[in-house]
């Protein structure tokens, strides 16, 4: 007598065959989330992080969009493989098995599976966590060893992620058991969703507003930052709809008017691409859209935090162009010099004398803005001595630069104000300087008082003559210095943060910031690259998944063509086509959609981008193609092995 | 009928065997077959279950290899091509009919019917002109657009004939065509295709279990345990009493067990 649970043993061993990869991606993503909750429990590496970065905070967001792929991931996978399964739950049900025998059996052997893959995905996580965390201190800059134990909260919750996926697809089974009929059950592949030709008109239409949702979102995110809060969900839900009905009808529209006008003589390559696409475009829409959803979000993660990594030295940079300033201290200068020279550190000493005044930058576009604010001129002739790379701009003019600008509103519109006037007032006269031009950075530390405008020392003498007795009206000098040696210029940060640092005034030194700046988007670029890998994983198997259904679907149509005397490689010519449809279609869309994300963020990075962002998305390209690679090899292993 | 191809042979086998298994448990199915095929010809395969008609018909339609003996088509011996030539040899002269029709599901009617010219080198206007033939013969040319599902078998099956008269093959075979359809959908099929063989002179190898299918043939050849057992030709007779002829020669070879009643 075969119990239910028997049965459920024995087909578990063969679905684990057909499903490893399935079990891979959900051990994968389990263990994963195992360790990102044991960091965010851990204390070991957090303590040798900088304070100001949130270790903890990173790792639960990071636990929690987890948590979201897997369970997207669960569903999509388990849908696909309870429809492939159609035709066995309609024969369990055709022999005289009541549905709640039938659900119970799916159940147990659901729940028996995923009980292998958390223990699998605890005790791999629990063995690779040391790893994880060599990787992670490596990004952070960081060097020594660390232990970290096994953690029994973040097993806990693991366990209860495990739960939470094993409700959700019970959920999925019971509706799929009680809800099909068994014509349903044992038609399932048989019919297709749409081969009534498309109406015109409203396909048309539809094909349109699909094109016309996804501009729109484009054109949004372009000024996303104006009202975030109103416009994030307005541009998502805009680009998600207009990517479904891209996939629903506007593709089936062209594919349509192409076979239309190909009038039965289709060939034998498009008659296995394009012909089985439209078969599914039902099914198929939803899955590509959500990959392409999906395909988006993971390149957008990745192409920011890989960017912000890599652009940390430029970025701090921007901020602090000197390694160490010295504001009006020239005695504390003076002592820090002595000190790094008798640690036999190089270091190279300049003094910038400045002009602190106060003025009004005049706005072109808006005559009313009259704020009078604190203004630093700086002479060009002594910057340039410290080695700053700059030209002499002519006398009376100024050029403002300002690291921070991208942070009051777009550059582009910003850059629309100049060149514009300085209106200075002394005493009842007022003398106007023209302001060429905005740049985005520094040319002194960012804690030196009032906008930093730079002009010729002639002209910073000017003012300082015309501005000597007003108010706010003070003399500044700057004692400048770098360290070009790396681990010198580590030393040298020490000795300032050990004596010259104080809570009565703002202080900056470059090393300190850029190690800072390092172990935040060192974390970043570490949770975003496994995220995205679990993405990755997930997209890549769920057409892996589709495909694998589909080829069996198509196992008879490839032994009728074999038998026609068409040959195993005419036939993959036809398939490797419907492959790059399938892969490359949601994966190019994606990749659009995310330049645009990426567009509408990158005013957090003032550097440009374009390299880190091309690397992170041939990177993403290359592992995406795997699955595209393995799921040809599933279909060349069928087609031929379709005549025995 | 063209008179100038009477005669002509268009498929010989020599001494056929075919055996499956390993040898401690071989089973021989063909045990030594000679059969030629002529030109127009409309040949019947009968026999009991298990005397190896579809066997036969699959070593005749170089889908299967023979474990001995030779088969020629067109001269050409097909035991001696390689994988892809008989790939091609199947795709330029050989049709196909199979009991379950076999019809692409993703495909229209007109797609199905001219796949198999789709990678020949014949003009747009040519395979169109084509397909409107066949599609006259077989009225079928208000179901052009359909999609398979849309159908019912014994239109699918006229089409599975469309498909394998298109590419005007040296030899068609077809394989319980029958088999899956009702007695009404049976006839009209066999009538088309008596009509494709008598009007355009094609010829048909059929493996049939069918007396009333085989009554169309013009010759029918009795299988038993593998040999030939014996053959009978219609000549001029009515199809009535060819019918009967068949009747009483299978009541002789099947003995009790006359499948397909």
């Amino acid at each position: 007598m075969l119990t239910v649970y028997k049965l459920a043993l024995r087909s578990m061993r063969q679905n684990v065959k057909h499903y490893y990869l399935y079990f891979f991606a959900l051990i994968f993503s389990m263990s994963l989330y195992f360790v990102f909750t044991s960091l965010q429990h851990d204390q070991a590496v957090q303590n040798m992080t900088h304070p100001s970065v949130d270790f903890s905070a990173g790792f639960q967001i990071a636990g929690v969009m987890l948590i979201v792929i897997v369970g997207i991931f669960t569903v999509s996978a388990n849908g696909i493989f309870l429809r492939r399964r159609s035709r066995e739950i309609g024969l369990y049900q055709l022999i005289g098995l009541s549905k709640g025998w039938v659900a119970r059996y799916l159940m147990i052997e659901n729940i028996l599976l995923g009980l292998g893959a958390l223990l699998a995905a605890i005790i791999c996580g629990a063995l690779i966590s040391r790893l994880f965390v060599l990787i992670l201190l490596n990004l952070l800059g960081l060097e020594g060893i660390v232990d970290i134990s096994f953690s029994v909260p973040a097993a806990f919750k693991t366990l209860m992620v495990y739960l939470l996926i094993i409700v959700i697809t019970s959920i999925q089974m019971m509706l799929k058991v009680y809800r099909s009929t068994l014509l349903n059950l044992f038609q399932a592949d048989k019919r297709p969703d749409l081969t009534k030709p498309p109406k015109a008109v409203a396909s048309a239409i539809f094909a349109l507003l699909g094109l016309a949702l996804i501009g729109y979102g484009y054109e949004l995110s372009g000024h996303i930052n104006e009202q975030l809060f109103l416009n994030a969900p307005l541009v998502l839900g805009s680009i998600v709809a207009g990517t479904y009905l891209l996939f629903r009808v506007t593709i089936r529209w062209c594919f349509y008017r192409f076979r239309k006008r190909k009038d039965g003589h289709l060939g034998l390559t498009n008659s296995l691409s394009m012909a089985p696409l439209m078969h599914h475009t039902k099914a198929n829409a939803n899955s590509l859209t959500l990959i392409t959803v999906l395909s988006a979000m993971a390149i957008t993660l990745i192409s920011m935090a890989y960017s912000s990594y890599y652009s940390v030295e430029q970025e701090s940079r921007r901020d602090l162009p000197y390694d160490f300033m010295f504001e009006n201290e020239p005695q504390e200068a003076l002592s820090f010099k002595m000190e790094l020279e008798k640690e036999g550190i190089n270091v190279n000493h300049h003094d910038v004398q400045a002009v602190l005044a106060m003025g009004i930058i005049l706005d072109p576009n808006d005559e009313s803005r009259k704020v009078e604010e604190r203004l630093l001129w700086l002479p060009t002739e002594q910057l340039k001595q410290t080695g700053a790379d700059l030209n002499v701009p002519l006398d009376g003019e100024a050029i403002l630069y300002d690291a921070g600008a991208s942070l009051a509103g777009d550059l582009d519109e910003q850059s629309k104000r100049y060149p514009t006037e300085i209106k200075l007032e002394q005493h009842g006269q007022t003398v106007m300087y023209t302001l060429r031009t905005l740049k985005e950075r520094n040319i002194m530390n960012l804690n030196a008082p009032g906008k930093q405008l730079l002009v010729s020392e002639a002209t910073m003498d000017k003012i300082a003559e015309q501005m000597a007795s007003t108010p706010g009206y003070k003399k500044i000098r700057f004692d400048t210095f770098q360290v070009p040696d790396k681990e010198e210029l580590a030393m040298a940060s020490s000795l300032y943060n050990a004596k010259y640092v104080s809570d009565e005034r703002l202080t900056y030194d470059f090393y300190t910031h850029y190690k800072e700046m390092l172990q935040t988007t060192g974390l970043l670029i570490f949770i975003a690259a496994f995220l995205g890998l679990v993405f990755l994983i997930s997209t890549g198997s769920i057409l892996y998944f589709k495909q694998m259904t589909e080829a069996e679907q198509e196992k008879q149509s490839f032994k009728t063509l074999r038998q026609l005397g068409f040959d195993v490689d005419m036939i993959m010519k036809g398939i490797i086509r419907k492959q790059a449809i399938v892969f490359l279609l949601p994966l190019s869309i994606g990749m659009l959609h995310s330049i645009f994300a990426i567009k509408a963020a990158s005013f957090m990075i003032r550097s440009d981008i374009t390299f880190p962002v091309s690397i992170a998305m041939a990177i993403y390209s290359v592992i995406y193609f795997v699955f595209a690679l393995f799921t040809i090899g599933y279909y060349r292993n069928i087609v031929k092995n379709a005549m025995s | 009928m063209d008179q100038l191809n009477v005669g002509e042979t268009v498929l010989q086998a020599r001494n056929v065997h075919k055996t499956f298994g390993t040898k401690g448990n071989a089973q021989h199915v063909l045990k030594g077959i000679d059969l030629r095929v002529t030109r127009s010809e409309f040949v019947g395969i009968m026999g009991p279950s298990g005397s190896g008609k579809t066997t036969l018909l699959n070593v005749l339609a170089t889908i299967d290899h023979t474990t001995d003996g030779t088969v020629l088509i067109d001269d050409a011996d097909i035991s001696k091509l390689s994988n892809t030539a008989l790939s091609a040899f199947r795709r330029n002269k050989l049709g196909f009919i199979f009991q379950d029709y076999n019809l692409l599901d993703t495909l229209t009617v007109k797609e199905n019917i001219l796949l198999p010219i789709s990678l020949s080198k014949m003009s747009k206007r040519k395979a169109e002109s084509e397909f409107t033939t066949i599609a006259d013969v077989l009225d079928i040319k208000a179901l052009s657009h359909k999609y398979p599902h849309e159908i019912s078998g014994g239109q699918k099956q006229r089409i599975a004939a469309g498909r394998a008269l298109i590419h005007q093959p040296s030899i068609v075979f077809a394989d319980e065509p029958t088999g899956a359809l009702d007695s009404k959908s049976a006839s009209s099929l066999l009538d088309v295709m008596e009509k494709v063989n008598q009007q355009r002179g094609v010829t048909v190898v059929m493996v049939t279990h069918d007396p009333v299918a085989s009554s169309y043939c013009s010759r029918v050849v009795f299988l038993r345990d593998g040999k030939i057992y014996s053959e009978l030709y219609r000549g001029d007779k009515t199809r009535h009493a060819f019918f009967n002829e068949i009747l009483d020669v299978q009541a002789v070879l099947g003995g009790d067990h006359v499948d397909g009643l």
